[in-house]
């Protein structure tokens, strides 16, 4: 899967949207989840088409219904492309907290008590 | 509020007053300890390099050229950023006292509101949505088999 077409996606807030109540909610049928949504069902499938080809979703038959999961590999594999820059700050920000406690003080650096 | 598109915010509370900060932010071997070797010196228009891994998967070769653009004495350190190919972006550092400490404001800002990839990681980051969601599905990937 190349990272284009995961991009392309999570772009959409209804595709995000719907990753997420699949996260939050567990498992569920496509009837579901298109009735939190005010777009039509078929717009609401045609998401779920794009997540699936993305292999963000997987689908099963239960009966009649269809119903989709989670699919969390892709975005694990993401993460490290994604999130370079924010996780990279807030380890090095706390980093430099830990040189700090480390570090004697000058005389001007002290607390003034 | 409205979203930045274009910067990356993040703070940290340090329990030091600001003058300790400062130093450990511009001293080159101190800044060597909490962020990259370097060939830094608190002098403006000085140009210098940060040198860490490699990483192929990202197209960057472990080399950031910087240069230094501002300086207020204890309070900013403004550089610029870039990878040495698309990314040109400028990081600084912001001190202000709080109580008895000092918070710092990194500020990472330039990213291209043009460049989907960086502009959805943006998105993501800025948004919670990376923290949030990677945490809980970091949490489902431990659960499964």
């Amino acid at each position: 899967m190349s990272s284009d077409a995961l991009f392309a996606a999570l772009a959409s807030p209804a595709r995000r949207r719907l990753l997420e109540l699949l996260l939050r909610e567990g498992d569920q049928p496509a009837g579901r989840l298109a009735e939190r949504f005010d777009m039509s069902r078929p717009s609401v499938s045609e998401h779920l088409k794009v997540l699936r080809d993305a292999g963000l979703v997987a689908e099963a038959r239960r009966g009649r219904e269809r119903h989709y999961r989670l699919e969390a590999e892709p975005l694990m594999s993401l993460r490290d492309w994604l999130s370079p820059y924010e996780r990279f700050w807030r380890e090095r920000l706390a980093a430099l907290g830990t040189i700090l406690d480390e570090m004697p003080s000058t005389m001007d650096e002290k607390d003034d008590d | 509020m409205t979203e930045d598109l274009t910067a990356i915010r993040v703070d940290h509370f340090y329990a030091h007053p600001p003058a300790k900060v400062w130093r450990a932010l511009t001293d080159p071997e101190l800044m060597a300890q909490w962020l990259m070797p370097n060939s830094f010196r608190l002098e403006i228009g000085h140009e210098f390099t940060f040198t860490t891994d490699p990483r192929p998967n990202v197209d960057f070769d472990g080399i950031v050229y910087c240069r230094v653009l501002e300086i207020e004495p204890g309070k900013l350190l403004k550089i610029s950023w870039s990878d040495g190919k698309k990314a040109d972006w400028t990081v600084s550092w912001r001190l202000e006292s709080e109580g008895r400490g000092t918070r710092v404001f990194l500020d990472h800002e330039g990213f291209d509101p043009d460049d989907t990839a960086q502009q959805f990681s943006r998105k993501i980051m800025g948004g919670g949505w990376r923290t949030h969601h990677f945490t809980k599905i970091a949490d489902l990937l431990e659960t499964m088999p």
